[in-house]
């Protein structure tokens, strides 16, 4: 290999190393992240606490909103932080105009251990708009099977008392205009997110 | 169990796993040179300072491999990443090189036979590590290879390999070239700190994350993928200049004090 073939290949690498800008625009692409249902979800109608003790009518308080629902519980070592945190990232990152009609609604599918105080620390670490939501397991369990959802599975302590909760991974987006077209399975990047809640927000309006 | 440390996705915790590859691995480097040492007998069984160099390598070598190093970098940390990154290519490999040393010198026919001249040219080593510290830091590569033992174990030799070529002309002089004393030396390792610019910013000013691997892996604490990344970015930079900057003021001493040792054993006598 001449000299001159090395110095081709040292720019061709450095200047390489910073990456294409179009790879990292949220709009560059015309697909979708989430999975598109085959029929859409009606919002649901349900009534549950937050984290202030008070009443929550889901679908009367985020009507006209793009509604992020998700089950998960505060102990979940994995997908509920991740899942929160990227949202919460998104979040700050869209402008006010966009992002003040956007609700992220986390019910807890492990209300014994989830209480008020715990859910208000720890979603308003992750953002302050966050909103946490409890409710005993049974009626999560009939929320969840009316929207198609596995249930949340207790699973046995361990030594240290311990326990995780199997629970559905996904983040349901209820768009604007009422239903819900697509869900959002663990897995989805923060990029993935800018690109499409944008387009969600617009969808009802033929965007 | 995993042999080598790889993605898994599952949470952290702080239970010791054992990684029998790094093992090996690090076993393997230590038979060769004790072979290569006994081919020497006049060295083999000495604990002078190049023996004590190679294994002072390989140690580092091995923590950033093993548990916890290689598993939270390989999985779960972007910064502990770039950290297993300095280790592997900047701070092991001139250790090893100022231990096999006196076996290339001793070898150094064989040596220069074996090994192009131009593969060690300086321009030509700069090159093979600037490209391979791109490559290896290029996401969708990253991604790919990270969640595989064989990928993760790819990745960690890719990194070896450049590092021992990128200290090869500063350590080793084989072969020859007389061109390439100590100032010259001096001004490579200082072109070096400038080739990481590229990665560095492109991990410390990205608006998101760029690695799928560490954005979706579970949490530790409280550190954000963001913050994790632009500490990333820091480690690549801070850590990679202060690793060359105290080489370039070693040499710079060495130079200084080979001169005044030179001008004492020769003193001019031109004033009479």
């Amino acid at each position: 290999m001449s000299v001159r073939w090395v110095l081709v290949l040292f720019i061709a690498a450095a200047s390489g190393a910073c990456g294409s800008p179009s790879e990292r625009d949220p709009g560059a692409a015309d697909d979708w992240a989430g999975w598109s249902l085959d029929e859409p979800l009606v919002r649901p109608d349900f009534v549950l606490t937050d984290v202030d003790g008070e009443p929550f009518d889901f679908a009367a308080e985020t009507e006209g909103a793009l509604a992020l629902l998700f089950f998960g519980y505060t102990h979940c070592p994995d997908v509920c932080p991740v899942q929160m945190a990227n949202l919460a990232e998104v979040l700050r990152d869209l402008p006010f105009e966009l992002s003040s009609h956007v609700m992220v609604v986390f019910v807890t599918t492990d209300p014994d251990r989830d209480t008020p105080e715990r859910m208000r620390e720890w979603l308003g670490r992750m953002h302050p708009d966050f909103i946490g939501l409890r409710g005993s397991l049974e009626e999560v369990r009939a929320i969840q099977a009316g929207l198609g959802l596995p249930p949340p599975a207790i699973e046995e302590d361990d030594e240290s008392g311990d326990y995780f909760v199997g629970h559905a991974a996904q983040v349901i987006a209820f768009e604007p205009d009422g239903p819900a077209r697509r869900v959002y399975p663990y897995g989805i990047r923060q990029r993935d997110w800018l690109r499409d809640i944008p387009r969600l927000l617009g969808e009802a309006g033929g965007g | 169990m995993q042999w080598w440390c790889a993605a898994q996705g599952v949470p952290w915790d702080w239970t010791w796993r054992p990684y029998p590859g790094v093992w090996l691995f690090v076993a393997l480097l230590g038979g060769v040179y004790t072979v290569g040492g006994w081919r020497h007998r006049a060295r083999y069984g000495t604990w002078d300072a190049p023996t004590k160099a190679f294994w002072s390598g390989v140690l580092v070598l091995w923590l950033a491999l093993d548990w916890p190093v290689g598993a939270l970098g390989a999985g779960y940390l972007a910064s502990v990443h770039m950290l297993q990154f300095l280790l592997i290519s900047l701070v092991a490999p001139p250790l090893i090189l100022l231990g096999v040393r006196p076996l290339v010198r001793a070898e150094a026919n064989v040596w220069q036979r074996a090994v192009a001249r131009r593969a060690t040219h300086p321009i030509t080593t700069l090159a093979v590590f600037t490209i391979i510290l791109s490559a290896t830091h290029w996401p969708p590569l990253v991604d790919a290879l990270m969640v595989t033992q064989v990928g993760s174990l790819a990745l960690d030799l890719a990194w070896l390999l450049g590092g021992l070529v990128f200290w090869w002309p500063v350590i080793v002089p084989v072969p020859k070239r007389l061109w390439l004393g100590p100032p010259a030396r001096i001004g490579y390792l200082v072109a070096a700190t400038l080739v990481n610019t590229g990665v560095f910013a492109f991990l410390t000013f990205s608006d998101l994350p760029v690695y799928a691997i560490y954005e979706l892996a579970p949490p530790i604490g409280s550190l954000s993928t963001r913050d994790d990344q632009r500490l990333a970015g820091l480690v690549m930079k801070m850590g990679g200049a202060v690793v060359l900057w105290t080489a370039i003021t070693i040499l710079f001493f060495r130079w200084f004090f080979e001169d005044e040792r030179i001008e004492r054993s020769f003193p001019l006598r031109a004033d009479r």
